[in-house]
């Protein structure tokens, strides 16, 4: 039995424009919202703008809020929205007007919060990959081509497995210090140097690299342990415990 | 109106364009153009791992490259190149190693090596692996390498066409997917490395952004395709959702069942059982839903459950975390439902015959990964060669331009003649889709998917195929027509997956065509009604050009003499 589902869709051309549609989907058993997205787009609106990829939860593409939580579309779906734990304390996001919602019965689609709004639910990534980069997040040693491979306990691997698949969707950019400072590195970024400053085949030099930019002013510091992004990350990098990590273990006695 | 000017673009960023980008930005000028942000990019979505025979293990200690070239070539139902196979297995340890040196986070045995895992087909466990999450693991691994070394990115620009001047490759026309603007972008040497075409098919495990667009951008310029009537189907994906449940479950111990509760790959491959090769499998499952033996006639059990939650969480957390969000299934307690779907193309761009590898007949055109055809994989792709092929590939390829150097290009004047037309072709185009009054894309596409899956899945037979390019030839009419809003381009995504559909339904058609005239059984290319292999007559690649008339077919030599050609039994 197709049922339908009323959702409503932040739309903004970009130019200033903001308003909230409603369009009503049919559903089918274990359908996501990135494919609710995609039925808007195919049977209402072509221009309906957001990015995907995989579909699988995997590459990071679809990031978005979904009833007032960052979630990525692919991986809820839509006869569960309603029925989802939300995650606690999750601070407000504001992206326009919408006081007709009908929060029981419609899915309140909104972009990803604290980054500007390009067209509709896509957003300016240049700031995170930005951050991204400044943390250096690379091995410097030269590559080579013969056996053997350095080694590393199945243990030493632990200590960074958690970290290394961040899949950097940018949801834990929720975070209520990236809302009021846009210099804040941002949590992925912080989890991302936690990742190589702990990796046991990395050298003192370029760990002490790492540590040297995340312990300024607009790094670690800066962070409030807010832990919003431990909460809203799919993929259990933890991210506000890897800032502590950092804070606790890396930067307290510099 | 925008002009860059490189010595070499790579259009793609997964694994065979970064590995590509890496080397080629040493020495040149060299861009790499991608639809979405690298990372983003479907290899990341591999689980299982790649292959190399590093003999980390007591039971691998006597595996050898020439063992993995054996198994390859017989996993390929005879049909891969032997000696483009045998370079690939010789220069797997050392990608491998070069991977770990780059700070890929691999699996560690506790001697500290690298882990090896066993998978479908092989002689020994020679899988290297980062938990289920490969992939994702090299992906990034690589792109870091990049953002150290300043590889040039152009992110969501999409390619629309090549740019070919007094028949030579001079760059390519790319849609800036932001602003909307169309970029001419000039370059002495185009790779593609755009990845697989698996969306043609409505049950994929393939990314949504699988579209074919290094494929339809050749296949326009009049590169023919080779043997694209080779797809894998995967032999456990999701039911429902079609998302890949690795051979690295089957690896680790997983078990299928159908609902008598029967190990039914006893009947097919009483020896490898659950670890032969994926089209053998595939096949085993389909014939078990067709005979009643299946759950709800669609799909039969991955059981995992005999594992222990301790390992399942060690070694296939991706899995696990797959199984829940999206069937609500905890592997833990309860087995995965599973079914067969499209999930690599063997096929793709065909190379030049005894060229140098990657190389196409139309000259400063070089192609690399799953949207190409080296052939490595010939009928059948072993699990954990394709992450394997791409990086292998995308250096070897980044070597021997840098070799060559940079080639002779047609004068300015010629080649501005030649990009404007171009341009003025697809602005008309787009101003045509505007304006159009016929369907909308997806009511094409559906009947893309639909066609394909059901007629040249993983069971073929001559009426089904033919019934198959009867439906994509009548679309691809009905596709002149098509409607969808180009005006305000900026952030346009139906206007981008207009043209991906542009790439696929070539792609699909050349599909069906190429399966309608391979009257054998091969790999996983299987028919009904030609059950057995036939070496006398289809001992070849089958290369596919677009002619004023039609489809037209002509065959190619596979390249044997290191493995004689025998039956393949598991």
């Amino acid at each position: 039995m197709a049922e339908n589902i009323k959702f409503l869709v932040y739309r903004n051309s970009g130019n200033g424009d903001i308003r909230y549609e409603r369009y009503e989907v049919p559903i089918f058993k274990g359908m996501s919202v990135l494919e609710a997205l995609f039925y808007i787009q195919d049977h209402f609106d072509s221009t309906l703008a957001f990015r995907y990829a995989c579909r699988g939860a995997i590459c990071g593409s679809c990031g978005m809020t979904i009833d007032k939580v960052p979630m990525l579309a692919c991986r809820m779906q839509v006869s569960t929205v309603k029925t989802t734990k939300k995650p606690v304390n999750m601070p407000e996001f504001n992206f326009g007007e919408h006081s007709d919602w009908d929060k029981e019965n419609e899915i309140l689609i909104e972009p990803l919060p604290n980054m500007k709004i390009l067209k509709d639910l896509v957003v300016d990534m240049d700031p995170f990959w930005k951050f991204y980069r400044e943390i250096e997040p690379y091995f410097v040693r030269n590559w080579n081509n013969v056996a053997p491979e350095s080694k590393q306990s199945p243990f030493q691997m632990k200590a960074i497995e958690r970290l290394v698949y961040c899949i950097l969707c940018g949801l834990c950019w929720a975070c209520p210090v990236s809302s009021k400072n846009p210099s804040y590195l941002g949590p992925a970024q912080l989890a991302k140097a936690d990742r190589f400053i702990n990796d046991s085949r990395i050298t003192k030099e370029k760990q002490q690299k790492v540590i040297s930019r995340v312990i300024k002013e607009d790094g670690v510091p800066a962070c409030e342990r807010f832990f919003i992004c431990n909460r809203v990350c799919p993929k259990g990098v933890m991210p506000g415990t890897a800032i502590k990590d950092l804070r606790d273990k890396w930067i307290k006695n510099e | 109106m925008r002009i860059e000017e490189f010595d070499v673009i790579i259009i793609g960023a997964g694994l065979s364009g970064l590995r590509a980008g890496l080397e080629l930005s040493s020495k040149w000028n060299a861009a790499i153009i991608s639809k979405v942000y690298p990372v983003r990019s479907h290899s990341g979505a591999a689980q299982g791992g790649i292959n190399a025979a590093l003999g980390n293990l007591e039971v691998s200690k006597e595996d050898t490259p020439k063992g993995h070239a054996f198994d390859t070539v017989k996993g390929s139902d005879y049909l891969a190149d032997q000696n483009v196979v045998m370079f690939m297995c010789e220069e797997a340890p050392k990608i491998v190693i070069e991977f770990e040196s780059m700070g890929a986070p691999f699996s560690r045995l506790e001697s500290g090596l690298i882990a090896q895992r066993p998978f479908g087909g092989a002689g020994f466990p020679r899988t290297c692996y980062a938990g289920d999450r490969t992939g994702h693991a090299l992906l990034h691994t690589l792109y870091e390498q990049s953002v150290r070394n300043g590889v040039k990115f152009f992110d969501e620009y999409f390619l629309i066409d090549l740019i070919v001047v007094e028949n030579k490759v001079t760059g390519a026309l790319c849609l800036n997917i932001a602003s909307g603007e169309l970029v001419i972008i000039r370059a002495s040497y185009v790779i593609l490395a755009t990845g697989g075409f698996g969306r043609i098919f409505k049950r994929s495990t393939n990314a949504l952004i699988n579209t074919g667009d290094g494929n339809g951008a050749a296949f326009r310029a009049g590169v023919p395709m080779q043997d694209c009537e080779f797809v894998q189907f995967h032999p456990t994906t999701l039911y429902g959702t079609n998302i890949l449940i690795t051979e690295g479950a089957r690896g680790e111990g997983g078990l299928l069942y159908n609902k008598k509760s029967e190990r039914f790959m006893s009947k097919t491959a009483p020896e490898a059982m659950e670890l032969a090769p994926r089209d053998i499998v595939a096949r085993a499952i389909d014939i078990e839903v067709i005979e009643g033996r299946g759950f709800e006639n669609s799909y039969v059990h991955l059981d995992l459950t005999h594992l222990g939650s301790e390992k399942i969480k060690e070694r296939l957390p991706g899995i696990r975390e797959i199984s829940i969000f999206f069937a609500g299934v905890d592997p833990i307690d309860e087995p995965i439902p599973v079914q067969p779907g499209q999930h690599y193309s063997m096929g793709g761009i065909a190379t030049k015959y005894k060229g140098d590898v990657g190389e196409t007949d139309l000259p400063s055109l070089w192609v690399a990964g799953e949207c190409s055809c080296l052939s490595v994989h010939g009928a059948n792709r072993l699990g954990g060669n394709s992450l394997l092929e791409t990086s292998v590939f995308g250096r070897a390829i980044g070597r021997k331009l840098l070799e060559k150097g940079l080639p002779q290009k047609p004068s300015l004047i010629i080649r501005e003649n030649v990009e404007n037309e171009l341009l003025q072709k697809i602005e008309n185009l787009f101003n045509k889709w505007e304006n159009n009054k016929g369907k909308r894309p997806v009511e094409i596409s559906d009947i893309m998917g639909e066609t394909m899956n059901k007629n040249v899945g993983v069971f073929r037979k001559q009426d089904l195929l033919e019934k198959a390019y009867e439906d994509l030839k009548k679309i691809q009419k009905e596709f002149l027509n098509v409607h969808v809003a180009t005006t305000d381009r900026k952030f346009n995504y139906g206007l981008i997956r207009t043209l991906e559909l542009r790439n696929m339904l070539d792609i699909a058609e050349v599909t069906a065509y190429a399966a309608l005239l391979r009257k054998e059984s091969r790999g996983a290319h299987y028919r009904w009604d030609y059950p057995k292999r036939d070496d006398e007559n289809f001992l070849w690649h089958s290369l596919v050009y677009r002619t004023k008339d039609g489809l037209e077919l002509k065959k190619k030599p596979v390249i044997l003499g290191i493995f004689e050609v025998k039956e393949r039994v598991y």
